[in-house]
């Protein structure tokens, strides 16, 4: 339970989550995946909506733990004046903060950078929030898919001549604190550099233009504004997703006419091929309607798997749409750790999302998410170095548990 | 003085995903120099959006902003000369960033079993679809199909009609630019342990693994059994009325979950009398279908000839969290986007100046900053070869 038992890159390194739900909570968690030791700061006062959201239970809330694998609980209420100053403490022993609260909550609570600072001088402090910290739209809020809207995404989902649709309603969060958590280790590097601390502030509606960055330059360039156009790619056709057998739905890319004649092989119409109106790029852009609806007559009496295994013997990009159930099957998934089990710390296991990268000399992933305090005895003992007895007159005044 | 500055990163990347995990390190300072075939460049030169010159060679606009700050060498690393330059240039660099299919390192040289004893303080990251250990039957990707293999696409939109195909999400590069920045969250925090430990590293990341986990809340629920699994597209939806409607000047976008934001909405629409016959918990407790129906049609009459931003900055005020659905054209106009300075101007010398959009990050000691446009063509390959020679 130390902070240097796990390895990899961020071993050492102590993180202070001051966060809330989704994003905040990513980011603590990519920095714990690399080794760092991440620490929620909770209270019964002001529980995260995801311990509690549909359960009974706080200790075993299925939205919170699929967020906080590895990490470590402490109680202390920062609505106290001795919790704020024993947080502050906590502070002193880290290297970065972590906050995801509305702007300006976390100087109301006395806890703003400039504060922080005071206690801590070279601390990196990473202000997570919808549009930024200042500014003349600061104030407003949202959730993950108002991100998405603001930032560009929402406007570029949709078929093609309909209203936009948007991406799926959960994306957004996670992007947003893997942004952040990349930020963070950049500043970590300045500092062992220069013995230089800093404020980041992240905008959620900006790190979703960063996804999209390219689609933002033709506007910027020839002032172009893009439509939603379905699945089609300005490079590439057939591209798009296509219905197979049983509900399912497969997606085919043809990068080039050597992919194109492959796919027109396995179609057993290699005659469309040569046909004048599919033979290059430009025409099969040009008939893309009738392209789609070929291969879309084609696709749906197959079955899905058998159909992307056949492509890809052809060398033609493709793979079945995967559902729910497909996912968590999915052996390139489990094979490489992304999905893994864990010790749950009540005496068996349970799987978890693990990091997407594989590394040489990486963090080890040990455990589920914490109980709500369940590392008090070691932040309060060996951290902050309290005596039993100040222990005890601090959760007596009703600063920690 | 940018955080990254003097590091020194080669870049063998060709594709959208290993430029943008270079793009993030150059622009904040590191030197990363990209390698490119003699003569044709990268593939991503002859990608568009191209200038308004049309698709002449130095008019990509993909390239424009994947390669700020960077500088370019023209060298085959697959020839025998050039494999030689290669190894001869490794002494000197970092990190080596990648995102060809798996074995391409293997055939270049840089056997990830054996990177430890021959360059023990090189990093090396590679970015690919499924990863270095693919199996037989995934070897082809493209970004769609990545998209599709990690539940974002099958599930989107939300709300999805089972006849029409599910989505491909925004743009064309979704599972690169997350991939990317996964390579350089890896790659950074190698970076840092390195300044002390003088160890590199083998970094491998797969797009596909690298979107699935940005789903870690809902998947996460699914893998334990917390959540059920099933051929729904609508498995990973929130309900409820939230949806994109149309206002006279475009689209906005609404979020409803608590009785705070109905109590806002109501006040928003001045408390019509059908407003008051729902129950005040009704979005948490008895959100029936009739009633998201209802919401959604009265909101749609009423929101049709407002302006958009007006609109959300009064919803806003009252706690209601309705947003305009920004095209670029929306965002270069935003005084917020303005206000943080997120587009920069950049002059190249083949396309112009332009507005590029920079990071989302605002750094109070070492901003990122796109200081030189992407580079020509072999713009460097005297300068960076001859450097090395002993």
């Amino acid at each position: 339970m130390t902070k240097a038992s796990r390895g990899g890159p961020l071993q050492g390194v102590r993180v202070v989550e001051i966060t809330k739900v989704w994003a905040g909570p990513y980011a603590g968690k990519l920095l714990g995946y690399l080794g760092a030791e991440a620490i929620r700061v909770e209270s019964m006062g002001s529980l995260d909506v995801t311990r509690t959201y549909g359960v009974e239970d706080i200790n075993n809330a299925p939205g919170f733990m699929a967020v906080n694998p590895q990490k470590l609980s402490v109680q202390i209420d920062m609505k106290t004046e001795k919790g704020l100053a024993l947080l502050l403490d906590l502070i002193r022993q880290a290297d970065i903060v972590i906050e995801n609260l509305r702007p300006g909550a976390m100087e109301r609570l006395g806890l703003g950078y400039e504060q922080v600072k005071q206690a801590k001088s070279d601390i990196i402090y990473v202000s997570m929030s919808m549009f930024g910290n200042r500014g003349p739209l600061a104030y407003q809020t949202g959730y993950a898919p108002c991100f998405a809207a603001l930032g560009g995404l929402s406007a570029l989902v949709g078929y093609e001549g309909e209203p936009p649709t948007g991406m799926n309603i959960r994306y957004a969060d996670s992007t947003f604190g893997a942004l952040s958590a990349y930020a963070a280790v950049v500043a970590l590097l300045h500092r062992r550099r220069t013995g230089e601390g800093q404020h980041i502030d992240v905008s959620a509606v900006e790190c979703m233009t960063s996804m999209i960055g390219d689609a933002v330059m033709d506007f910027m360039l020839n002032g172009v504004e893009r439509l939603c156009d379905g699945n089609r790619h300005a490079e590439m056709s057939p591209h798009g997703i296509y219905p197979c057998q049983g509900g399912d739905w497969i997606s085919i890319a043809a990068a080039n006419d050597e992919s194109w004649r492959a796919l027109a092989e396995e179609m057993g119409q290699g005659a469309l091929a040569r046909d004048e109106r599919f033979a290059t790029l430009t025409a099969r852009k040009a008939n893309e309607d009738e392209l789609d609806r070929l291969v879309a007559g084609w696709s749906a009496t197959r079955n899905a798997e058998a159909l992307s295994k056949a492509l890809q013997k052809r060398g033609v990009a493709a793979g079945k749409s995967q559902n729910s159930i497909d996912l968590i099957a999915d052996q390139r998934l489990w094979s490489r750790g992304l999905f893994q089990d864990v010790d749950d710390g009540q005496g068996g296991s349970r799987p978890v999302i693990g990091p997407s990268w594989r590394m040489s000399r990486g963090a080890s992933l040990e455990r589920g998410a914490p109980r709500l305090g369940e590392h008090n005895a070691y932040i309060f003992g060996e951290v902050l170095g309290l005596s039993e007895a100040a222990q005890r007159e601090l959760a007596d005044a009703g600063a920690i548990r | 003085m940018s955080a990254l500055r003097s590091l020194k990163i080669l870049e063998l990347a060709e594709g959208v995903a290993g430029e943008y995990c270079g793009k993030l390190l150059s622009d904040f300072g590191a030197d990363v120099i990209k390698i490119e075939k003699p003569g044709e460049g990268s593939p991503t030169r002859r990608l568009g959006p191209f200038g308004p010159r049309g698709d002449a060679p130095e008019t990509s606009g993909l390239f424009a902003y994947l390669n700020t700050n960077k500088s370019s060498v023209e060298l085959d690393v697959t020839s025998k000369a050039g494999a030689a330059a290669l190894l001869k240039l490794l002494p000197h660099v970092d990190a080596v960033i990648d995102d060809h299919p798996p074995g391409w390192l293997r055939e270049i040289g840089l056997n990830p079993e054996k990177l430890e004893d021959k360059y023990p303080g090189l990093i090396v990251c590679s970015i690919t679809a499924y990863g270095q250990d693919a199996p037989e039957d995934s070897q082809h990707a493209e970004d769609i199909n990545v998209m599709h293999a990690s539940g974002w696409g099958f599930h989107t939109p939300s709300g999805a009609d089972n006849a029409r195909a599910p989505l491909n999400g925004p743009g064309r590069f979704l599972p690169s630019y997350e991939g990317g920045l996964e390579g350089a969250l890896c790659v950074a925090a190698s970076l840092y342990e390195k300044l002390e430990s003088k160890r590199g590293r083998f970094i491998e990341v797969s797009k596909q693994a690298a979107l699935t986990s940005r789903c870690d809340y809902v998947v996460g629920q699914m893998i334990a059994g917390d959540m059920d699994v099933s051929q729904d597209r609508r498995a990973f939806d929130l309900f409820g009325p939230a949806g994109i409607f149309h206002t006279r000047d475009g689209f906005v976008y609404i979020f409803m979950s608590a009785p705070a934001h109905w109590q806002g909405l109501r006040q928003l629409l001045g408390d019509p009398e059908w407003m008051q016959a729902f129950p005040e918990d009704w979005l948490e407790k008895q959100c029936t279908p009739q009633r998201v129906a209802l919401v959604r049609e009265m909101l749609a009459g009423w929101l049709k000839d407002k302006a958009k931003d007006d609109v959300a900055e009064a919803a806003q005020k009252l706690g209601v969290t309705l947003v305009a659905v920004n095209t670029a054209k929306d965002m270069l106009a935003s005084t917020q986007f303005t206000f943080r300075e997120f587009f920069a101007s950049i002059a190249h010398p083949v396309m112009g100046e332009a507005r590029y959009p920079t990071v989302p990050y605002k750094m109070s000691a070492t901003p990122a900053k796109l200081e030189r446009p992407a580079p020509l063509l072999g713009q460097h390959t005297d300068g960076v070869l001859a450097a090395r020679e002993p």
